[in-house]
């Protein structure tokens, strides 16, 4: 088992919850991971790409072409960890539109979603993995084991989130 | 027990295992994790552990340092540029070593994310003729520092424990001691003037020839008890790399996916390293030594056959990644065949961020007010380490050395170039940590300048740690800032740009008026400071009214709040996921009034 994920956005999205979300799932099935967070110099607003290597790796860093997964909160942020990616990885992707590229792409404009207010902005990180787990067949975790690290990390804010978790992944239906 | 845990978080655990009763330190990415981690398990399992920052590093070493005198086991942490002000200290303290543990846990941050140099701290436990272990992943970093504990407390004298940023902040899952409990070690400091106070120089001269045979001794340990059955499981091949740390991750896997058929040694202990790692590197055809940052164990290996930075092979500046361990590989000869880390995808061209002040941030305002009142073309600003040198991008900041240097460079640039004003920024965790000294010099001095404290009562930049003010109200700022000599001016800030602006329009005149430094607090808070923010933040959300908007640029390059961007009608918008309430732009930033309050649904 080796699988390798880029998660991309920006100070405030939330990336690093992911990560940990994800080393939890990743513990919990007895895979060995590695994960690391890529900060930029600002606190909110400013690049955040976090690294996830699940399976017999010795370095957190993902290389260029290697990456199984891209999940972009932000839609330059994902453009911009493309390099990451490799040839027919899949992209789940926070955006109106995205380019045609040989990779299978996701895009939800989950800005708008959320401006309409079908879910909290606050939220975004999770409905977009949401989209994740309903979309990308060799995700390697379950809906529920999800469910169990996000309860893991918070419990008082666990309801509210599966709640997301859920809209996202009935949301996923129609693309 | 198995716990997915940071780097950091690792280390905290491997101390607390160790018995270390005093920690202490200063902030600074990648390192600040550590104490309050320890902070954390000392609360919720009640444990007899001091665990505070300090207001500097070289403060929270000695504070530590005299408990491992006294006998307790204790560490410091601190991250790169950290140690150079800790370094004084440390020079000494090899001397004369400890009786307790101490551990001086140091993360670097090769490739700058966070950091204004690079630096190698193991360069500098062999400066200072200790011995530094050196982690690879959270798992190896925990294991470390009980080992480090160990072979402080047993050579008496302090280990470093070298993290870097990509141990430091990693996850990984890690078994840690199950039913540990955690023993009370009673300080008991025994006096010993020769040893702990060697003066004159006889003192020191014994002391000098005992570290030498330490060194020699340890690195006798390092052989016997780290590198020897790692040797014996070697198969023999006719290259060898030897690695260590973070860079060991890099290097393996590359040998793995490319099924190269060379030979791999990590080193856990890079200093002092012993005499049989030289005979070993003999029966190799070619050894490269792939190690981050700089060339420490090549320099000790230095040999016809020992290849690396020295030589050439490996890149000299910025991160390690596989790619570029790969290039070595192939210039060296290791490997003939093609780059499988080159990008499939290419970076489409889009906008990259700018590293900038959070929405609702009251430094921007600050900033953007003395540029109004104080124009670029007539004033200098120097400013200093943490958030607030992301005035940058307002161009408020001309200058950044180190912490605390915006004091003593408003002094020397005020001597210097007498036509201009200097008007410098500090934030206050660096005015405790380093800005009151030069402060106390300009006053002595007679020197000529304004010096802006923005006080967040937080060291918001690495995570809001305490500060001495947040901490203990006694520590006043405007009292040390008096007591120092300087005249003081209070600014309780506003979210309204006006009122900032005439402040700072009183600050100049008062600066016209009298002949000696003055020093500026504005009252601010942190917008991420979660026990804070919510009692100023007014709550006012801005839109743009397209009709006001002349794209006249002066919200997007003078002010420049992050929600604020341009659309495809060429008019300024609002991210409504970013902005944070603050109102300022509506108070008057933009010369038209587009920005106008936003009506909530």
């Amino acid at each position: 088992m080796r699988y390798q994920i880029v998660i991309a956005g920006f100070g405030g999205q939330g990336v690093v919850f992911l990560v940990k979300v994800l080393s939890i799932c990743a513990s919990k099935r007895g895979y060995k991971f590695l994960g690391t967070e890529n900060h930029g110099m600002s606190q909110r607003g400013g690049s955040v790409s976090s690294h996830i290597k699940i399976g017999d790796f010795h370095n957190p860093l993902i290389d260029f072409s290697q990456a199984d997964l891209l999940i972009g909160l932000d839609k330059d942020e994902a453009l911009l960890n493309l390099p990451y990616l490799k040839k027919d990885g899949k992209v789940v992707v926070n955006a109106e539109s995205f380019p045609k590229i040989d990779a299978e792409v996701f895009a939800v404009d989950a800005n708008a979603l959320a401006e309409k207010g079908i879910f909290d902005a606050k939220g975004l990180n999770v409905f977009m993995l949401g989209i994740t787990l309903a979309k990308i067949k060799d995700f390697p975790f379950s809906t529920q084991e999800v469910k169990e690290a996000i309860k893991e990390i918070n419990p008082k804010f666990a309801a509210k989130n599966f709640e997301i978790l859920d809209k996202a992944i009935e949301y996923a239906k129609n693309i | 027990m198995k716990l997915t845990l940071m780097g950091n978080e690792a280390i905290a655990w491997g101390l607390i295992h160790s018995n270390t009763q005093m920690v202490s330190g200063y902030p600074g990415t990648p390192s600040s994790e550590i104490l309050t981690t320890v902070q954390k398990i000392k609360d919720s399992k009640n444990l007899p552990v001091y665990a505070q920052w300090a207001t500097n590093e070289k403060v929270g070493f000695e504070v530590a340092y005299a408990g491992a005198i006294a006998g307790v086991n204790a560490a410091a942490t601190m991250k790169q540029v950290g140690l150079n002000v800790a370094s004084d200290a440390l020079m000494s303290a090899s001397f004369i070593g400890n009786k307790g543990a101490f551990v001086l846990i140091v993360a670097d941050d090769p490739g700058f994310n966070s950091s204004q140099t690079e630096q190698d701290s193991r360069e500098f436990a062999r400066f200072a003729r200790i011995p530094v272990l050196d982690p690879a992943t959270p798992a190896e970093a925990y294991e470390f520092t009980k080992l480090a504990s160990e072979i402080s407390k047993k050579f008496e004298i302090p280990v470093m424990l070298r993290s870097v940023m990509r141990v430091s902040h990693s996850r990984e899952i890690v078994e840690i001691d199950d039913n540990f409990e955690f023993k009370e070690q009673k300080g008991n400091f025994q006096r010993d003037i020769p040893r702990w106070a060697a003066v004159p120089r006889e003192g020191r001269l014994k002391q000098a020839y005992e570290q030498l045979e330490r060194i020699e001794a340890i690195k006798k340990y390092n052989y016997e008890n780290l590198i020897k059955s790692k040797i014996d499981k070697l198969k023999g091949t006719k290259n060898l790399i030897i690695s260590s740390g973070a860079a060991y991750g890099y290097a393996k896997e590359v040998v793995d996916e490319l099924n190269l058929d060379v030979d791999i040694l990590k080193i856990d202990m890079p200093y002092p390293l012993p005499d049989e790692l030289k005979e070993l590197v003999k029966n190799y055809e070619k050894v490269l030594v792939v190690e981050e940052t700089y060339p420490v164990i090549e320099e000790e290996l230095r040999s016809e056959n020992v290849f690396g930075r020295m030589s050439g092979h490996i890149h000299l500046v910025d991160e390690m990644n596989k790619e570029r361990v790969l290039e070595a590989y192939k210039k060296i000869g290791f490997y003939e065949g093609e780059n499988i880390y080159k990008p499939y995808f290419k970076v489409e061209d889009v906008n990259q961020r700018k590293p900038n002040l959070c929405p609702g941030c009251p430094h921007r305002d600050v900033f953007f007010a003395i540029k109004k009142v104080f124009r670029p073309k007539k004033s200098i600003y120097p400013s200093d380490i943490g958030c607030y040198t992301l005035g940058i991008n307002l161009e408020a900041i001309d200058t950044v050395l180190c912490m605390g240097a915006s004091v003593s460079m408003a002094h020397g640039l005020s001597i210097a170039d007498k036509e201009k004003t200097v008007i410098a920024t500090i934030g206050d965790s660096t005015f405790f940590h380093g800005g009151i000294p030069p402060l106390i010099n300009a006053v002595y001095q007679k020197a000529k300048f304004i010096l802006v404290i923005l006080d967040n009562s937080t060291v918001a930049m690495t995570g809001r740690q305490t500060t001495p003010e947040r901490e203990n109200p006694q520590v006043d700022l405007k009292k040390v800032a008096e007591g120092c000599g300087a005249e003081v001016m209070e600014y309780f800030y506003k979210p309204d740009i006006n009122e900032t602006i005439e402040f700072f329009k009183k600050v100049k005149k008062r600066y016209q008026e009298i002949d000696k430094p003055l020093v500026v607090i504005s009252r601010q808070y942190c917008v991420l400071d979660k026990e804070r923010a919510k009692d100023f933040l007014p709550g006012i959300f801005a839109t743009v009214d397209e009709e006001k908007c002349v794209a006249c640029d002066v919200c997007t390059t003078q002010f420049v709040c992050p929600p604020m961007h341009y659309n495809e009608r060429g008019k300024i918008e609002i991210d409504p996921l970013l902005c944070i309430g603050c109102g300022v732009c509506i108070s008057g930033i933009c010369p038209t009034d587009a920005f106008i309050p936003r009506r909530e649904k």
